[in-house]
């Protein structure tokens, strides 16, 4: 993207976090950072580490040593580590694992129900949320995915293929569950809230198990996202 | 930079491997102080507005992203689920700087920052993405930018 806009006469910069790609494309002006994949600015609610960021970036657009320049951003974000005093703000109690999906929905509506004022909490101190990809509300979650586990290939308007509609479903669950244990203070590490989620919670369960079964289907659309977005690597059982 | 042993597998061979287009020339495009810059982001999250339809998977598509939307009605709809995205709930900036872009123009620090940015969606074949800089280009170069922040997550 960088070689082409450039080639178009428009000069860049970018926030790179992936060496191998730097190396390969040899971008004009890039800034290698040691944040993790999906952090370009490294700090959420931290506006002046962002901006140290941002302007080694935009610095190397007044640099004439081209064509091509590389420089490292040298520190870690403070989020990187774990905070050790860090306490997950929603406790969960597990009630076993459910079997059928009456017993599957009935699970994740009661953990939603402890989940759900908590998250409130998240949207009320930054005034916003990343759930909404889903096009369903919370309280739906749990029927529409039970759904899934009797063999049902159910969908909504905003997504045209059942597949799609759990796809986003699962990420607006994980996104929901993210928000709400880390209403107060500030942010966890990103591995203590995987970690917490993967864990602790009924609703990973549920992906886990929506996974398998969406793996299984005759449907092929379903089969393919089931097996590669429901469920990070790190966390897809032996 | 974000570290490979740091990176679960597969995630870690595919960003080693990831086949990468070889350009035979290396434009190098200069232009005036940062302070005379107009600057825009280009984003590699898959960047809507929610209730707009998701990027499809595959897709070498872009979309505009106005800077006159909300930022809490941005969402971002990357068909990877093995990069993090437990740090842009608390903050939009962590992906996409655009209150720390306004604050630089505010300051003079930069000229000013531009109407329209845009997305793209990452983990893409790069060859899918040829029209889409062309489009990305012209949009670009319509708004009169003069510095162009590649943002991939």
């Amino acid at each position: 993207m960088a070689h082409i806009l450039e080639e178009r006469g428009l000069p860049t910069t970018v926030l790179a976090l992936a060496l191998p790609q730097v190396e390969k494309t040899r971008p004009r002006r890039a800034v290698m950072t040691p944040f993790m994949l999906g952090r370009p600015l490294g700090e959420p609610t931290d506006p002046a580490f962002q901006r140290r960021v941002l302007m080694r970036a935009l610095n190397l657009l007044e640099r004439t040593d081209g064509p091509v320049i590389l420089e490292h951003f040298p520190d870690d974000n403070p989020s990187w580590f774990d905070r050790p005093d860090w306490v997950p703000a929603v406790s969960l109690t597990a009630p076993g694992t459910p079997e059928t999906a009456g017993e599957w929905e009935d699970a994740l509506r009661a953990e939603m129900a402890a989940v759900l004022p908590v998250w409130e909490r998240f949207k009320a101190r930054f005034g916003r949320t990343t759930v909404g990809l889903s096009g369903q509300p919370p309280e739906a979650w749990p029927a529409f995915a039970a759904a899934f586990l009797d063999g049902g290939l159910p969908t909504v308007p905003a997504h045209d293929t059942p597949a799609l509609a759990l796809r986003f479903l699962a990420d607006d669950l994980k996104a929901l569950y993210c928000e709400a244990v880390q209403p107060d203070g500030g942010p966890p590490s990103a591995r203590q809230i995987d970690g917490w989620f993967w864990s602790e919670t009924i609703a990973a369960q549920l992906l886990v198990v929506l996974r398998k079964t969406a793996m299984g289907s005759d449907n092929n659309a379903l089969k393919t996202v089931g097996g590669r977005f429901f469920v990070p690597a790190p966390f897809v059982p032996a | 930079m974000a570290r490979l042993e740091d990176i679960p597998e597969p995630t870690r061979t595919a960003v080693a491997n990831i086949p990468c287009p070889a350009f035979e020339t290396t434009p190098f495009v200069m232009g005036p102080e940062l302070s005379k810059r107009r600057a825009a982001i280009v984003s590699s999250a898959a960047l809507i507005r929610r209730g707009d339809r998701t990027f499809d998977f595959g897709s070498g598509e872009y979309r505009a992203v106005p800077g006159a939307w909300d930022n809490r009605e941005i969402l971002m709809s990357h068909v990877s689920i093995n990069h993090g995205r437990n740090g842009y709930p608390r903050d939009l900036n962590v992906i996409y700087p655009i209150d720390r872009l306004r604050e630089l123009a505010a300051e003079g620090v930069i000229g000013s920052v531009a109407d329209i940015h845009f997305s793209v969606m990452g983990s893409t074949d790069p060859a899918e993405m040829v029209k889409s800089a062309d489009g990305i280009a012209a949009g670009l170069h319509a708004d009169h930018v003069n510095a162009v922040v590649l943002c991939p997550v």
